[in-house]
C-alpha cells in the first residue's frame, strides 16, 4: 500500500519522460496533474487506513534486498510522516498546477518533478538507515536539474550551490548514519534494532552533531543557510514550492526521526545548544527579511526564521513542543507554498519581484485585487494570526518550549514579531499605496491560476480553526518519542520528574487531539 | 453733424453692427449726447464670428447688449488721446487694451479708419469684434 | 472661422517650449490630442457615451434648482418629474433657438430606456433602481456644481457671476424666495431668521446647479450631433472635431445663465435673464478651470495628506481634474469620476465596447479604458477651448503680421505651462499606448 506513494509518481515519470513529442506542454501537464491527483488521493486513502491512537509504525512492508548489506526494501508509517507524506503529495500536486502551462521541455520538467516526488515519499516511508539515505539523495539530482535549466538568470550558479551544499549534507548523513552501524556493530541499517543502541554518550553527541549539521544544511540552519536564497529565488515557482515546503522538511524530519529518535541521551545534553541554535535562525532569517528588496527573497528568509521554531519545538522535546513543531512543519509547508506561489503569480504578471517598484496591487480594476487578498491572508498565516494555522502552530511550540527553554523561547516570540514587520513592509509596498498609471498593463490573473491559493487559503483557516485534524495524526506518534527521551532530561530541570510539562491552563490544547470527531 | 448712429447707418459697412444696435435697444443711448467713443466692427468683422454667434445674441438682448457695450467708451477720445493710454474701461466695465503708438490696435483688432467724428462722439472702426477676456 | 489646417504663411522659429511639438500643432490648427482615426473615435464615441447620462445631469440639475429648491430633505431630488424629461433643449428638436443636434428636444431614448429597466435589465420600481444605484449618478453632476462654487471668483471681473452672488440685488432676489418657499414652514423660518447666511450660501447653491444644467444643457446637444456627424462619415479627423467645437463655443457663446425658481407656480427670478449673464463667460470658462483643471483631492482616487503639504494652500494651485486625474479609482467609496465612468459604461457605442475589448483586460477594466478615453476627449474639448480663446482674443493662425502670431505662441505656451506639471496626462495622451 505504502509502496504506491513511492513508485506510482515514478511509474508516472517513467512514462511521462518517454512519451513521444507529439503532446503538447498542455496534456503532459494534464498528464502530471492526473498522476499527482491520483498520489493525493491514495495519500487521503491511506490516512483514513490509518489509525491515529496508535504511536507505533503501521502499514509496513518489508522486501529483503541486499541483505548483505543491511540494506532492505522496508517501509512504515507513523504519525509524524504520514502528515509530512500528505504534505507532499499536496504540495506536488500544487506545484504542478503551479507550473507555467506553456513550460519548455514540459516532458522533463514534469517527470523530474514526479521523480522527486517519489523520492521524498520514500525518504519519509523509508525505515532503514540506507533506505532512507538512498531516497534522501535521489533529491537531489532532479532539483538540480529543475533550478539548472528552468531557474532564473542566475541559475546556473544556484544550482551548483545547492548541488555542493546538499551533496555535503548527504556526505555528513552517511558518515553519522555508518558511524552509528560500525560502532554499535549492528547487522543492520534496520531503524528499529537501531533504536535501542546504548553507546557512551560522548561518542553519541558526535554522531548526533554529525546528523544534526547535514540535516541543519537541508533546512536550513544558520549559518548553513546561505545556498537558500539563492536557490529558492533562482528557482521557479513550483520548484521553490517543492524546496521550501517539502524538501525542508526532510530535514526536520531526519533531525527528529534520526537525531531525537535514535539519539535521547545526546539530545537531552545537546537539547539547549539546540534551542539557541533555533532562535539564532529565527530572528537571523526575519531580521534578513527585512532587509530584502526582492519579495521572493523576503519570503526565501522567512522560510529560515520559521524553520528555526520547527528545531525549537524538537529541542524542548516536550509533548506539547514535539506536537506543536510537526504542525509547525505542516502549517509552514503550507504557507510557505502558498508565499511562493503568489510570488511567482505577481512576477508573471508585473514583471518584477521588486519591493521599490511594485505598489497599488490592490487596485481593484487594474491591479491584481484577488492575489493581493491572498497575499495579506497568506502574510497573515505567516506572522501567525489566530484563526489560522500557523499560528496553532507556533503556539503549541512556544507553549511546550517555553516549561524547557523560556529564554529561546522569549526570543523565537520576538522573532514572529519580526515576521509582522517583514510582511507590513511586504504588503504595504506591494499591495497597498498608489497604482503606478504608466507600468499597469498587466495580464489578467485566470481563476486556473488562482485555485492552488484558493485551496491552500481553504486548509490554511481550516486548519487554523480545527487544529484537531493537524494535531490528531502525530500526536501519539510525538508523545512516544517524548516518552524515549530518558528522565532527568532537560525538562527535569523545570519539571522535576514530571514527563509532560503541561500547566493546568494548556490542558485544553493538549487534549484537543482525543477529541476525535 | 449726424450722431453716431446715424453715420454708421449711412455708411452703409456696418449693417450687422446697426442691426444689432437696434435688437440692443441701444439705439436711444447712442443718440443721447454722450460723448461716446465707439470701436465699431464693420460688417466683414461680424462675418468672422462663426455661424450662429450673432444669431443667439440677437435672440438674447440682455447679453447682445453685454458685447455691444464693450465697444463704448465714455467721453470723446480721438487716436491721439488714446496714444497717451495703455488701457480704457468700457461702458460693459471690462478693460479694452489699446495700442495707438506703432499703428492703431484695440484688443486683437486692427483699426481701419480712426477718427470719425460724431455730434455725440467719435467712431473707430475696427475690423474684429473684440470680446472681453 | 479662423482654425484651419493649413500651414501659416508667415513662419516663426520653432519653439522651444517643452511641448514645443504640440504648440506647433496648436499652430497649426490642431489639438493637444494627435490626430488619428483611434483617437478619433475613442472621443468621439465617449462624447456620445457621456452626452446621454449628460442630457439627464442638466435636466435633473435644473429640476433641483428650480423646483426642489431649499427642499430641506431632498430624497427625492434624483426622481425627474415627466415635465423635466419632456423639457425641450433649447438646441435641439424643432423648435430650437439654434438647432445644434438634429435629433429630438426632449430627453434621449436611450436614457429613458436605461431610467426603466436599468442595467438589470428589468421593470423594477424606480425606487429599487435608485437604492440599487442602478441609476445615473446625478452625485458626479452635483459633485461638478460643487467644485465650481468652492472655486467662485474664477475668471472675475469678466465673469461677473460670482460677484453678483455676493450683490445686494441677489440677497434681496434669494430672500423673497426663501420667504415664498417656507411661506407655510414656521420651523424653517425661524431657522433663517437665526441663520441667514446659511440660507443665502445654499441658494447660492441652487443658482450654480441652475448653471451647470444651463451649460450641459447645450454640450448635450453638441456631442449628439459630433456622434451623429462621425457616424455619417462627415467627421473625420481630430481637428475637425476640434473645429466643430470651437464653432458650437462660439455659437451658444451668448446663451444667457440665469437661475429661476418655481414656487407654487410662481416664477422668482433669482438671476435674471436680463443680468446679461453669457454662457461663455459665466458657465464655461469657469467649468473648465473648476473641473477640468481643478476640482479637489477626490476621497478615495488617491491618499492626501493636507498636513504633510500635498494638498496647496491656494486653491487655484489646486491640479486634481480630469486634464490631471489618475483614472485607476483606489478603494470602493464614492469616486465621483468613476460614478461618471459607470455612468458612460451603459452607452457606450458599439465600436466602442469592441475596441475595449480587444485590449488590456477586455471587458474587466473596461471602465478605466474608457476613463482613460475621457481623458482623451476632454483633451480635444480644452484644446477647442484654447483656439476659441485664441480666436477671442487674439488672432487668426495665419495672421500675416509675425508680432501677432508671437502673441499667439505666447498665448499657446502659457496655457501649456499647465501641463508641465507631473501629473498632467498631456504626454500619455500623446501615445496610443496610454489605455
Amino acid at each position: 500500500m505504502l509502496s504506491v506513494l513511492i513508485w506510482l509518481p515514478i511509474l508516472g515519470a517513467a512514462i511521462i519522460g518517454f512519451l513521444p513529442g507529439i503532446f503538447s506542454a498542455k496534456q503532459v501537464r494534464t498528464g502530471a496533474l492526473a498522476i499527482t491527483g491520483a498520489v493525493l488521493a491514495w495519500t487521503i486513502f491511506l490516512m483514513t487506513q490509518f489509525d491515529p491512537s496508535n504511536s507505533g509504525l503501521q502499514l509496513q512492508e518489508y522486501l529483503p534486498w541486499i541483505e548483505t548489506l543491511g540494506l532492505n526494501y522496508q517501509l512504515g508509517v507513523d504519525g509524524l510522516s504520514l502528515v509530512l507524506l500528505a504534505l507532499n503529495s499536496l504540495l506536488t500536486w500544487i506545484a504542478v498546477f503551479s507550473s507555467k502551462v506553456e513550460i519548455e521541455r514540459p516532458r522533463l520538467f514534469y517527470a523530474l518533478i514526479l521523480l522527486i516526488s517519489g523520492g521524498v515519499a520514500g525518504a519519509f516511508l523509508a525505515q532503514n538507515l540506507l533506505l532512507f539515505f538512498l531516497f534522501y539523495e535521489l533529491e537531489l539530482v532532479p532539483f538540480y536539474l529543475l533550478i539548472s535549466i528552468w531557474g532564473g538568470s542566475k541559475r546556473g550558479y544556484a544550482a551548483t550551490k545547492f548541488l555542493i551544499y546538499t551533496a555535503t549534507s548527504g556526505a555528513l548523513i552517511l558518515a553519522g548514519f555508518l558511524g552509528l552501524i560500525l560502532l554499535t556493530g549492528a547487522s543492520s541499517f534496520a531503524y528499529e534494532s537501531l533504536a535501542g543502541q546504548a553507546l557512551p554518550l560522548g561518542l553519541q553527541v558526535i554522531l548526533l552533531g554529525v546528523l544534526l549539521v547535514g540535516f541543519g544544511i537541508k533546512i536550513p540552519l544558520v549559518p548553513l543557510h546561505t545556498w537558500l536564497p539563492d536557490t529558492y529565488v533562482e528557482a521557479s515557482t513550483p520548484v521553490a514550492i517543492l524546496l521550501g515546503g517539502v524538501l525542508a522538511k526532510l530535514g526536520t524530519y531526519g533531525i527528529f526521526r534520526f537525531g531525537l529518535g535514535l539519539f535521547p541521551d545526546a539530545w537531552r545534553v545537546l537539547a539547549p545548544w539546540l534551542a539557541i541554535w533555533a532562535a539564532v535562525s529565527v530572528l537571523y532569517g526575519a531580521i534578513a527579511a527585512i532587509a530584502q528588496k526582492d519579495i521572493k527573497r523576503m519570503v526565501a528568509y522567512s522560510s529560515i526564521g520559521h524553520m528555526g521554531y520547527v528545531l525549537l519545538g524538537g529541542a524542548a522535546a516536550t509533548e506539547l513542543s514535539l506536537v506543536g513543531a510537526v504542525s509547525q512543519m505542516v502549517a509552514h509547508g503550507l504557507i510557505l507554498a502558498i508565499l511562493f506561489n503568489l510570488v511567482g503569480i505577481i512576477e508573471a504578471k508585473v514583471g518584477t519581484r521588486e519591493l521599490d517598484v511594485l505598489n497599488g496591487l490592490m487596485n481593484p480594476i487594474r491591479g491584481l485585487p484577488t492575489i493581493s487578498s491572498l497575499l495579506v491572508v497568506g502574510a497573515m498565516a505567516s506572522a501567525g494570526i489566530p484563526g489560522m494555522a500557523g499560528f496553532i502552530a507556533e503556539f503549541l511550540v512556544f507553549q511546550g518550549s517555553f516549561v524547557a527553554f523560556p529564554l529561546q523561547t522569549l526570543l523565537c516570540v520576538a522573532g514572529t514579531g519580526l515576521t509582522a514587520v517583514y510582511f507590513v513592509i511586504l504588503l504595504n509596498r506591494t499591495c497597498f499605496g498608489k497604482l503606478d498609471n504608466a507600468i499597469a498593463y498587466f495580464p489578467k490573473v485566470e481563476f486556473s491560476e488562482k485555485l492552488p491559493a484558493f485551496i491552500l487559503v481553504a486548509l490554511i483557516f481550516f486548519l487554523g480553526v480545527q487544529p484537531t485534524w493537524l494535531v490528531r495524526w502525530s500526536e501519539p506518534t510525538t508523545n512516544a518519542m517524548v516518552a524515549a527521551v530518558p528522565a532527568g532530561s532537560v525538562l527535569g530541570r523545570v519539571g522535576g520528574d514530571r514527563p509532560i510539562a503541561t500547566p493546568p491552563e494548556l490542558i485544553p490544547m493538549a487534549t484537543i487531539p482525543t477529541l476525535e470527531p | 453733424m449726424a450722431d453716431i448712429v446715424d453715420i454708421a447707418v449711412g455708411a452703409g459697412s456696418f449693417q450687422t453692427l446697426v442691426a444689432a444696435v437696434q435688437a440692443a435697444g441701444l439705439v436711444e443711448t447712442l443718440k443721447s449726447p454722450g460723448p461716446f467713443t465707439v470701436f465699431a466692427p464693420n460688417d466683414d468683422a461680424f462675418a468672422k464670428l462663426p455661424p450662429g454667434t450673432v444669431q443667439t445674441l440677437v435672440q438674447n438682448t440682455p447679453q447682445l447688449a453685454r458685447i455691444l457695450t464693450f465697444h463704448v467708451v465714455p467721453g470723446k477720445l480721438m487716436q491721439a488721446d488714446l496714444e497717451k493710454v495703455d488701457s480704457l474701461t468700457s461702458v460693459e466695465g471690462s478693460t479694452i487694451p489699446i495700442n495707438a503708438k506703432n499703428g492703431f490696435e484695440v484688443k486683437n483688432a486692427t483699426v481701419l479708419a480712426a477718427d470719425i467724428e460724431a455730434d455725440n462722439g467719435v467712431i473707430h472702426v475696427l475690423d474684429r469684434v473684440i470680446l472681453m477676456g | 472661422m479662423t482654425t484651419t489646417l493649413e500651414t501659416p504663411k508667415t513662419k516663426l522659429p520653432p519653439s522651444t517650449h517643452e511641448f514645443a511639438d504640440i504648440i506647433h500643432r496648436l499652430e497649426a490648427g490642431g489639438a493637444m490630442l494627435p490626430d488619428s482615426p483611434e483617437n478619433l473615435m475613442q472621443i468621439i464615441g465617449i462624447y456620445k457615451a457621456y452626452a446621454v447620462p449628460m442630457d439627464f445631469y442638466w435636466r435633473d440639475l435644473l429640476y433641483i434648482a428650480e423646483r426642489v429648491f431649499l427642499e430641506p430633505l431632498p430624497f427625492f431630488k434624483y426622481f425627474l418629474p415627466k415635465e423635466y424629461l419632456d423639457l425641450h433643449n433649447h438646441y435641439a428638436g424643432d423648435d430650437a433657438d439654434l438647432r445644434i443636434w438634429r435629433g429630438e428636444a426632449t430627453a434621449h431614448p436611450e436614457l429613458l430606456e436605461f431610467m426603466e429597466k436599468g442595467e438589470v435589465q428589468r421593470k423594477l420600481p424606480k425606487l429599487l433602481h435608485h437604492l440599487w444605484h442602478d441609476r445615473v449618478n446625478m452625485e458626479f453632476a452635483e459633485e461638478c456644481m460643487r467644485v465650481m462654487l468652492w472655486h467662485r471668483n474664477m475668471y472675475v471681473p469678466v465673469n461677473r457671476f460670482d460677484p453678483y452672488l455676493d450683490s445686494e440685488e441677489y440677497i434681496a432676489n434669494a430672500d423673497r424666495a426663501i420667504k415664498a418657499y417656507f411661506k407655510h414652514n414656521p420651523l424653517m423660518m425661524g431657522m433663517y431668521k437665526l441663520f441667514p447666511e446659511m440660507f443665502i450660501e445654499q441658494v447660492r447653491q441652487m443658482s450654480y446647479y441652475s448653471n451647470l444644467g444651463l451649460f450641459w444643457e447645450i454640450m448635450a446637444p453638441v456631442f449628439f450631433e459630433m456622434s451623429d456627424l462621425y457616424d455619417e462619415g462627415k467627421l473625420t479627423s481630430v481637428p475637425e472635431a476640434m473645429d466643430f467645437l470651437v464653432n458650437g463655443i462660439f455659437a451658444i457663446a451668448g446663451r444667457p445663465i440665469y437661475h429661476h425658481v418655481y414656487i407654487r407656480g410662481e416664477c422668482y427670478e433669482i438671476i435674471p435673464k436680463s443680468k446679461g449673464f453669457t454662457w461663455l463667460y459665466e458657465a464655461a470658462l469657469p467649468y473648465v478651470e473648476a473641473v477640468f483643471y481643478r476640482t479637489s483631492p477626490f476621497r478615495g482616487t488617491k491618499s492626501y495628506n493636507a498636513q504633510a503639504k500635498q494638498v496647496p494652500d491656494d486653491q487655484k494651485d489646486f491640479h486634481y481634474g480630469i486634464l490631471y486625474a489618475d483614472v485607476f479609482p483606489v478603494g470602493t467609496a464614492g469616486i465621483p469620476p468613476t460614478l461618471l465612468m459607470q455612468d458612460m459604461l451603459h452607452f457606450l457605442p458599439p465600436y466602442l465596447m469592441d475596441y475595449y475589448k480587444q485590449h488590456c483586460r477586455g471587458e474587466d477594466d473596461m471602465l478605466i479604458q474608457l476613463g482613460i478615453s475621457f481623458q482623451r476627449s476632454m483633451y480635444c474639448v480644452t484644446s477647442a477651448v484654447i483656439q476659441a480663446l485664441r480666436t477671442a482674443l487674439l488672432y487668426p493662425l495665419d495672421d500675416p503680421n509675425p508680432k501677432h502670431l508671437q502673441a499667439n505662441r505666447a498665448f499657446f505656451e502659457s496655457q501649456l505651462d499647465r501641463f508641465k506639471r507631473p501629473e498632467a496626462r498631456l504626454r500619455n495622451i500623446q501615445t496610443p499606448d496610454y489605455r
